[in-house]
């Protein structure tokens, strides 16, 4: 985007995150690579170089082979299987701690609605002035600490 | 990581995929994880934590056996 000083490195990877967290927890959406470079006044291939750095530190994850943002943990881009109400919009989580994460990102109320991992019942979890006020069940990560970011999908 | 109506279907789910059952922890555990991990992510000082302060993180919530080990 000519007419545009070009930022820093550093200066860019900060623009770019603080964009797309602030854009997501206002609309429920995260952003893709050109929005966020029309946002930041940057040039695409350079925006899309800082995603996939940030990428890179585990601040975020791609869609594969893309520079899209699957999700912008805690929020991800697509509806998944953990639906939190929040504010009076609907944001979606790709795991339940990342359900949890969107209410401590937003510092709001929220509710969440998961689903068994074993049986698909529905379970309701809801967070209140800063507190858990209800929540039932047991949270199960299948995959040790040291090996979370081998398949981040999965884990 | 999912979330289960108990320790009962976790076992059924880790069998039907022959994996060994992994790392539990309680609703509210996970809650002040996320608090503790999440709370932050939107701010302009964020940064991505180390190793150390991560397990610190886990560690804060009872979280201390081989399983939630950072170290490889």
């Amino acid at each position: 985007m000519s007419g545009h000083t070009a930022l820093g490195i550093e200066a860019l990877d900060q623009a770019v995150r603080l964009h797309v967290y602030r854009h997501a927890a206002e609309t429920a959406r995260v952003p893709k690579p050109d929005e966020i470079a029309a946002a930041v006044g940057q040039p695409l291939p350079e925006v899309e170089k800082s995603i996939q750095r940030l990428a890179a530190d585990h601040v975020w994850v791609l869609a594969p082979g893309t520079a899209n943002i699957w999700a912008a943990n805690p929020f991800c881009a697509v509806p998944f299987n953990f639906r939190v109400s929040a504010r009076g919009r609907t944001y979606w989580g790709i795991c339940i701690w990342d359900a949890l994460g969107i209410a401590a990102t937003l510092n709001s109320d929220a509710t969440v609605v998961a689903r068994c991992g074993d049986c698909d019942e529905e379970i309701v979890l809801e967070v209140r002035d800063g507190a858990l006020a209800r929540g039932e069940g047991v949270v199960h990560f299948a995959v040790p600490a040291s090996q979370w970011w081998d398949n981040i999908a999965f884990t | 990581m999912l979330l289960f109506r108990s320790e009962e279907h976790i076992d059924r789910w880790c069998a039907f995929r022959e994996l060994p059952r992994g790392g539990i922890m309680s609703p509210e555990q996970c809650w002040l994880l996320a608090h503790a991990w999440y709370a932050d992510k939107a701010s302009p000082d964020w940064r991505r934590r180390t190793r150390e302060e991560a397990e610190a993180v886990l560690a804060g919530i009872g979280l201390t056996e081989p399983f939630w080990s950072l170290h490889a």
